[in-house]
């Protein structure tokens, strides 16, 4: 049993600390330009309509005008227009001011999307991937892609997983040294670490049939853990929506007790906090862990889970009760109670913590400690772009951490960015709450 | 009674429900051949003569149903003359209570409901399901309605006059339905009779006729009067016979354009003896197209149009038939769909993941053949998938384009699993083909263009515009269902309209005035 007493004592001190090694924001001017856009759409659901359907199209548009024509159209649905988005809605309305506009809002959209995404291609992104490396973080690249209808589009994708592995592996090696983000209690953790989507790897996810898109996807999956075998990289396997869970969790589980993948590579799995049951979905990974033996042992990244708005409207439409915690506070007790279970579960398991949430992450570093645990067995992981500042203060404590980051170009990369910009804005968001100068001790009481 | 809500279809994602499915498509084989008899007042005749087959394995007969006869014409439509005045005599609240019960009846047997549809229309496991739940949806929808609208319609009033509106059932509706939602189709149109107070004939299409009985046996069962409701199974025959009995009011029809202007003719002529007009509701045909902007996102249109082209192989009469693409994006669209298309999995109906499931009859195979054949001599045929499982009356799923504008595959509906694409100049050009057809069913537009969405919903002269999404699936309440032009005559299937088509209006004006008094 933890001393919940002492353990609360515990996060705000942790929490406190980390609080004050964050970069003070002042620091990025570059960044205040998109900031104040995301904070004027997070007040007024109509803009961030308009913003999101503008960011959503802008790879889509032929030129300069077609984009300047969309803009205006988005924001002649907004009924309260601010003043300097009325200045824009007068210049579409000539050719020059159009050309002029679109240009301005193009950059304004590249620009917010190279804040999430690190580069074109994994060659291109090396030199960030390396920077982190050098202030102390690991990382994770994500391949962004357009989403698999074909199985040429499936092939593609598998032929960019196995170069990324590649590419990776052979910049890592002339990495420096870095014992802290290298080895666990448990043995070595690999130095490249590329995640990869089911969906992407198969055009035949059926929601009603997992095993159809289980196996197709274990044809291209299989030969990639073999090269992240070959080359000593991790791979890890993403998830995403409820409609892939089974099928992903069966590929998972069916791949890795392959004879021939018994001894790696390290792999990885996602469990999703917001989904009311995931705790069964643990239930399942420990005792397919249990049974298999498998080493190194299967990592597993802790979320909250990215589809929330997916899930309540898929199930809205169809009449069912939403898979999902809809308050989030219940997400965020779901989320720590299942951080003790995967602690506990250690060697079974490595466990890695995803949250920008400033009391999810502190409680997950005291409950380790709290229990005895070394921090160099708990990863904390955070998203490029979101999660900044987090990995700076993190890295400033010396802990473990690991950012995710995706790769790929804009059109690639629209769905992934709209994702991200929904979630920095969502008013009941932690970062937004943190934005808004929400006091230390309410965002880091217990949920 | 609780405000409506659609009834929530299955969550298939669930392996103990796709369990439960399978056990009930096990009980339901074991039951077969089903016997259909022709259901006349308590009367009920032998069932054989019509065999229904299992689309996907030929051999097995699903149902023998009776044929009925001229005379077992006129005697169902007398019945149901004796039937109307009992059950029209009712009031709405105690119809809406019967109707709510045989919804009650239908939720309870959604299994086996469900699976006989896959045994005898080849509908995949969740068309079936969303099938049935869309038959207790209109039995809800409807019964509401009706207690709704039997408090008749504001009128103006003035001093010394009461003025009332009120509508009455018409009598004797026959109705005649198809075998591609073997449940939903014959089931709303029947509710939307009964519930307003008309007696029913229900002629089934004979490719169907299981489910017809399990219909009109819900409904008997929750207490609708057996001379309310008749069942004659049986051939085309049956059903013109029908349509010309001057003792029936009105018609429901669903199915075919030639068949339903045929049914147009034949009602209007109106013999000495018939001492009324008779009322045609027809749904028919359409040959639907999706507009693809140069805007749209590829990664939400390719799988919207194929689920829209391909689900239930094509035979929804909502299916996406014609893809009018912008010239900017054709070709990675075509390329994509058609590697898409190469990937859909054709089999059984009952197995889960199966995407395109064989189509209801030979006649049909060889029909959706010679317009895949003459895509390829006018066209160009992208995708297609020459293995094909066996037995079964499968198609293969095909992708054409390049055909002449003139080209049968592009202006006659095909009801299979083919989609033909354009190359357009614009979304303009687009519509101005779209309005050159005799077709107006459902439509569909991608573009993230707010000003091209408003452009489209102006111009398309479709009863169902789906924007951004998929073309089929219309649910009750939500998208009020039907075609115009050749494709219908706008009556909206599940919407709040619909019950009008049954009911003729009555408004009585009544002086109040007695000698300088007004006596109200």
């Amino acid at each position: 049993m933890v001393d919940e007493g002492e353990l609360e004592r515990r996060i705000r001190e942790i929490g406190g600390a980390l609080e004050r090694a964050l970069p003070s924001r002042a620091r990025h001017p570059v960044r205040s330009l998109d900031e104040r856009a995301m904070q004027l759409a997070s007040e007024d659901a109509e803009l961030k309509a308009a913003l999101f359907r503008f960011v959503d199209v802008t790879p889509a548009c032929r030129s300069l005008d077609d984009l300047s024509r969309h803009l205006a159209g988005f924001l002649g649905e907004v009924e309260q227009t601010p003043p300097p988005l009325r200045v824009a809605m007068r210049m579409a309305e000539t050719g020059p001011g159009r050309a002029v506009l679109g240009a301005a809002s193009a950059r304004g959209v590249r620009h917010m999307a190279h804040r999430f995404i690190v580069g074109e291609s994994p060659r291109a992104a090396l030199g960030v991937l390396g920077g982190l490396w050098d202030g102390g973080a690991a990382s994770s690249v994500d391949l962004l892609g357009e989403a698999t209808v074909t199985a040429a589009e499936a092939d593609r994708y598998a032929v960019r997983c196995s170069d990324a592995l590649e590419t990776l592996a052979q910049a890592c090696a002339a990495w420096p040294e870095r014992p802290a983000l290298e080895r666990d209690s448990a043995g070595p953790l690999p130095r490249a670490n590329l995640s990869v989507k089911v969906s992407a790897l198969t055009p035949l996810l059926r929601p009603e049939a997992p095993e159809v898109g289980r196996d197709d996807a274990a044809r291209r999956l299989r030969p990639l853990l073999r090269r992240a075998r070959d080359l000593g990289a991790h791979l890890h396997i993403d998830m995403e929506s409820l409609d892939s869970l089974e099928t992903t969790l069966e590929l998972v589980f069916e791949l890795l007790d392959e004879h021939e993948l018994a001894d790696g590579p390290s792999a990885g799995i996602v469990l999703q906090a917001y989904l009311r049951d995931s705790a069964e979905q643990l239930d399942r990974i420990l005792a397919w862990a249990r049974a298999s033996g498998r080493r190194p042992a299967l990592t597993v990244r802790l979320v909250k889970g990215a589809y929330w708005d997916h899930e309540v409207v898929e199930a809205r439409q169809h009449g069912w009760a939403p898979p999902v915690f809809e308050d989030k506070r219940e997400s965020d007790r779901n989320f720590e109670a299942l951080t003790r279970r995967l602690l506990d579960a250690r060697p079974l398991v490595r466990v890695a913590v995803a949250s920008h949430n400033l009391r999810s992450v502190a409680h997950a570093i005291g409950y380790n400690r709290t229990r005895g645990g070394a921090d160099e067995d708990l990863e904390l992981q955070v998203l490029r772009g979101l999660g900044d500042d987090l990995l700076h203060a993190l890295t400033r404590q010396d802990l473990r951490v690991r950012a995710y980051c995706p790769v790929g170009d804009m059109v690639a990369g629209m769905a992934y960015l709209v994702r991200r910009l929904l979630e920095n804005t969502a008013n009941d968001s932690f970062l937004s709450e943190q934005a808004r100068g929400a006091d230390l001790d309410r965002l880091l009481a217990a949920p | 009674m609780n405000p409506f809500s659609n009834e929530p279809v299955l969550d298939l994602r669930r392996g103990e429900v796709r369990e439960s499915l399978t056990a009930a498509l096990t009980g339901v084989e074991r039951s077969l051949p089903l016997r259909v008899p022709v259901l006349i007042g308590d009367q009920s005749g032998a069932g054989e003569g019509i065999e229904s087959l299992d689309p996907g394995r030929p051999s097995r007969v699903v149902a023998v149903a009776g044929t009925a006869s001229a005379s077992d014409v006129d005697a169902a439509v007398t019945a149901a003359g004796r039937g109307h005045r009992e059950w029209g005599g009712r009031s709405a609240e105690e119809r809406a209570a019967v109707l709510l019960r045989a919804a009650g009846v239908l939720r309870a047997r959604r299994a086996p409901l469900a699976a006989l549809q896959v045994l005898e229309c080849a509908k995949p496991w969740a068309e079936a399901d969303a099938d049935v739940c869309e038959a207790i949806d209109f039995l809800e929808y409807y019964a509401r309605q009706a207690v709704e609208l039997a408090a008749g319609r504001e009128l103006i009033q003035v001093p010394g006059e009461r003025n009332t509106m009120t509508y009455r059932p018409l009598g004797v509706v026959a109705v005649i339905s198809p075998w591609n939602f073997p449940l939903a189709i014959p089931c709303g149109m029947v509710a939307a009779a009964l519930a307003t107070g008309n007696a029913v004939v229900l002629k089934p299409a004979e490719q169907a006729p299981g489910s017809a009985l399990m219909l009109a046996e819900a409904l008997r069962e929750a207490g609708v009067p057996a001379e309310a409701l008749a069942l004659l199974p049986g051939y085309g025959e049956a059903g013109q016979a029908l349509v010309r009995h001057p003792g029936v009011h009105a018609i429901a029809f669903t199915g075919s354009g030639a068949v339903g202007l045929e049914i147009v003719r034949t009602a209007a002529e109106t013999p000495d003896e018939q001492g009324h007009v008779k009322r045609v509701v027809a749904e028919m045909g359409g040959k639907n197209a999706v507009i693809v902007d140069s805007d749209a996102d590829l990664d939400e249109a390719v799988p919207a149009i194929v689920r829209s082209a391909f689900v239930y192989a094509g035979q929804k009469c909502s299916a996406a038939a014609r893809i009018l693409a912008h010239e900017a994006i054709a070709d990675p669209l075509l390329e994509r769909l058609a590697g898409a298309v190469e990937v859909l999995r054709v089999g059984q109906a009952g197995t889960f993941g199966t995407d395109v499931p064989p189509v209801i009859e030979r006649e049909a195979q060889e029909r959706v053949e010679r317009y895949a054949a003459l895509a390829g001599a006018e066209g160009r045929v992208v995708a297609r998938q020459d293995e094909l499982p066996e037995p079964g009356f499968f198609c293969a799923p095909t992708v054409a384009c390049d055909l002449p504008e003139a080209s049968a595959v592009l202006t006659e509906e095909v009801f299979g699993p083919l989609v033909a694409v354009e190359r357009v100049g614009d979304v303009e050009e687009a519509t101005d083909r779209i309005e050159a057809s005799p077709f107006a069913l459902t439509g569909g537009l991608f573009s993230r263009n707010p000003r091209t969405v408003e452009l489209v919903a102006r111009r398309s002269p479709v009863g169902n515009l789906y924007v951004n999404r998929h073309i089929t699936g219309a649910m009750v309440g939500r998208q009020p269902f039907g075609g115009n032009r050749r494709s219908g005559v706008g009556a909206k299937a599940g919407g709040p309209d619909y019950l009008l088509q049954f009911v003729g209006p009555h408004v009585v004006t009544e002086n109040t005035m007695r000698h300088g008094l007004v006596v109200e």
